[in-house]
């Protein structure tokens, strides 16, 4: 299969400290085809994050981390993560400049050009008007959609989603996962999107994933419902009550 | 009617009010003879001062106008502020490309941020002289150790998701630190930059005031020099010339800095 664009094998991640060792990450292996949007639902403290971490690059692993079966072992602008945190962009640089400093790293010189890019990327989350303000003068639903904005102009080869709208209120998580949709019908970007929300996951995964401790995978399935899902979809309430036991299928009442 | 107090003039007028009462107390002291016979030498009165000031810059002192003290001390402190500043960027940038760099850097640091520059005085004479590289040595002194202080705990403070999103977007090393490092840390450079400027300033001044430098003389062996010869309103008036020269650097150099970075940026601590 030459469309598979990650692949993990025998991925394992075991933290040492003072504390003593812990095996996060117990020999996962994954593959991700091109143009999936890959949702990972799981218990807290299951791995996901350490799973996106060691994929990015951040952490030491044993196993590998093949992008287009090339191993990878650090951070690149192929794999590019948006963070939880609404703080991940640089405060000293006005939204425009922080979607176009990685562009010019990398490689891209000509001003119109790079003005070009992060237009489009600012228009494609409704940013327009806002390319000069400092993210400290922006909430936190449009930090995150700077963060997507900044991913997006990099056209990477996958686009690494740590629960990147659970700090937000529902209305505005709402807005942005509708916004992920429409963008991801335009962009056909590969992502893995990791989120705790049973119902963010159907909504906008095209496949769906569940984690238990030591990153064991106890569901993996594409999720066929037609887009957009709402809970009024059929079968999204069997979906739910699936998900929602596969997540709950470790722990003691 | 009372109005309002606006929240930028009340601090102003206050200050106003406040200077304004302390020269006219001074004037009174100075005029009423209070302190005896050497009343007007100790208090001299404010014309008389303001002549000095005058006077300071148009004769000056053995022939040369105190803009030539003035300048030859500034010569020296911005030779020193530069090299000090610069070298303790240098030296912090190293700590963190290096660990083992940076357990040595932290260390001498804490060491020689304890000694007084005026006490090395001696010893940096006895090795060098008396030139006005001394001089410079000691606004090294006085500014690349809080500087360097400050730049490191700042690096330390960093974000580490700063760090990663520059990671993730192909910085390392020496990039990572013009790029994500040193931005990140701008206030602490900032605070560095304040408190190494005071400390140079007045190390400066003590260090001219010490041992007077012939082959450059400045704004403190100028006021020595005053104080040999008794020209106690030349004294005062080169007093206030120091404090001018200090409000400039803080108004005209350094608040600019601080709201074209961390203020402009939301980033003040
Ligand atoms: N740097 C680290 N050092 C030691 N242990 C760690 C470290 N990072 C994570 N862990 C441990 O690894 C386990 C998995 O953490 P991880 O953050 O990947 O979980 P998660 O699935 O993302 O949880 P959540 O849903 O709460 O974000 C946890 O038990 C955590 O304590
Ligand atoms: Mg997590």
């Amino acid at each position: 299969m030459s469309d598979i664009l990650l692949e993990l094998k025998g991925l394992t991640k075991i933290f040492t400290d003072d504390a003593g060792t812990a095996e996060v990450l117990r020999s996962v292996d994954l593959k991700v085809p091109e143009k999936e949007f890959l949702c990972i639902l799981g218990p807290s403290g299951c791995g996901k994050t350490t799973l996106l971490r060691c994929i990015a690059g951040f952490e030491t692993f044993t196993g590998s981390v093949l992008i287009d079966g090339q191993p990878r072992t650090q951070p690149g602008t192929d794999r590019i993560m948006v963070f939880q945190d609404f703080n991940q962009l640089f405060p000293w640089k006005t939204v425009e400049k922080n979607i176009q400093y990685p562009l010019r790293l990398s490689g891209i010189k000509d001003k119109a050009e790079l003005k070009r890019r992060s237009d489009e990327a600012i228009a494609k989350v409704q940013l327009t008007g806002w390319e000069h303000y400092y993210p400290y003068q922006l909430s936190g639903g449009m930090k995150q959609r700077v963060a997507i904005a900044k991913a997006l102009a990099l056209k990477p080869r996958i686009i690494l989603m740590d629960e990147p709208f659970a700090a937000l209120d529902a209305m505005t998580r709402r807005d942005l996962q509708k916004e992920m949709l429409r963008i991801l019908g335009e962009e056909e970007s590969t992502v893995i999107f990791i989120t705790h929300n049973i119902q963010e996951a159907i909504f906008l995964g095209t496949r769906i994933l569940v984690l238990q401790p030591g990153g064991e995978i106890v569901y993996d399935e594409p999720n066929t419902l037609p887009k957009p899902v709402t809970p009024a979809s059929d079968e999204y309430g069997r979906l739910w009550g699936t998900l929602n036991a596969a997540l709950y299928s470790r722990s003691q009442g | 009617m009372k109005k309002k107090k606006s929240e930028t003039l009340y601090p102003l007028i206050v200050k106003i009010v406040f200077v304004a009462a302390l020269l006219v107390l001074w004037e009174y002291v100075a005029k009423s003879g209070l302190l005896g016979e050497h009343s007007a030498l100790i208090f001299p009165s404010l014309e008389t001062i303001g002549a000095a000031f005058i006077r300071n810059f148009k004769v000056g002192f053995a022939g040369s106008s105190l803009w030539i003290y003035i300048g030859n001390s500034m010569k020296l402190l911005l030779e020193g502020l530069l090299l000090g500043i610069g070298l303790a960027f240098v030296f912090s940038g190293l700590s963190i490309i290096s660990r083992t760099f940076s357990i040595i850097y932290n260390f001498v640091v804490s060491i020689c941020d304890l000694l007084p520059g005026v006490a090395l005085l001696p010893v940096v004479i006895i090795i060098f002289g008396v030139k006005p590289g001394v001089i410079v040595f000691l606004v090294v002194h006085a500014v690349i150790w809080p500087m360097s202080r400050n730049i490191l705990d700042g690096f330390l403070a960093v974000p580490q998701i700063y760090v990663e999103a520059g990671r993730n977007i192909g910085l390392k090393g020496f990039r990572l630190l013009t790029g994500v490092y040193l931005p990140a840390a701008t206030s602490y450079i900032v605070s560095g930059l304040k408190v190494g400027w005071a400390r140079a300033w007045r190390g400066l001044i003590s260090a001219e005031m010490i041992f007077g430098i012939a082959s450059c003389p400045g704004i403190g062996l100028y006021i020595n020099q005053m104080r040999t010869n008794m020209n106690n309103a030349e004294m005062y008036a080169t007093l206030i010339v120091i404090v001018i020269i200090g409000v400039v650097v803080q108004y005209g150099i350094l608040s600019p800095i601080e709201n074209n970075t961390v203020k402009k940026w939301g980033m003040t601590r």
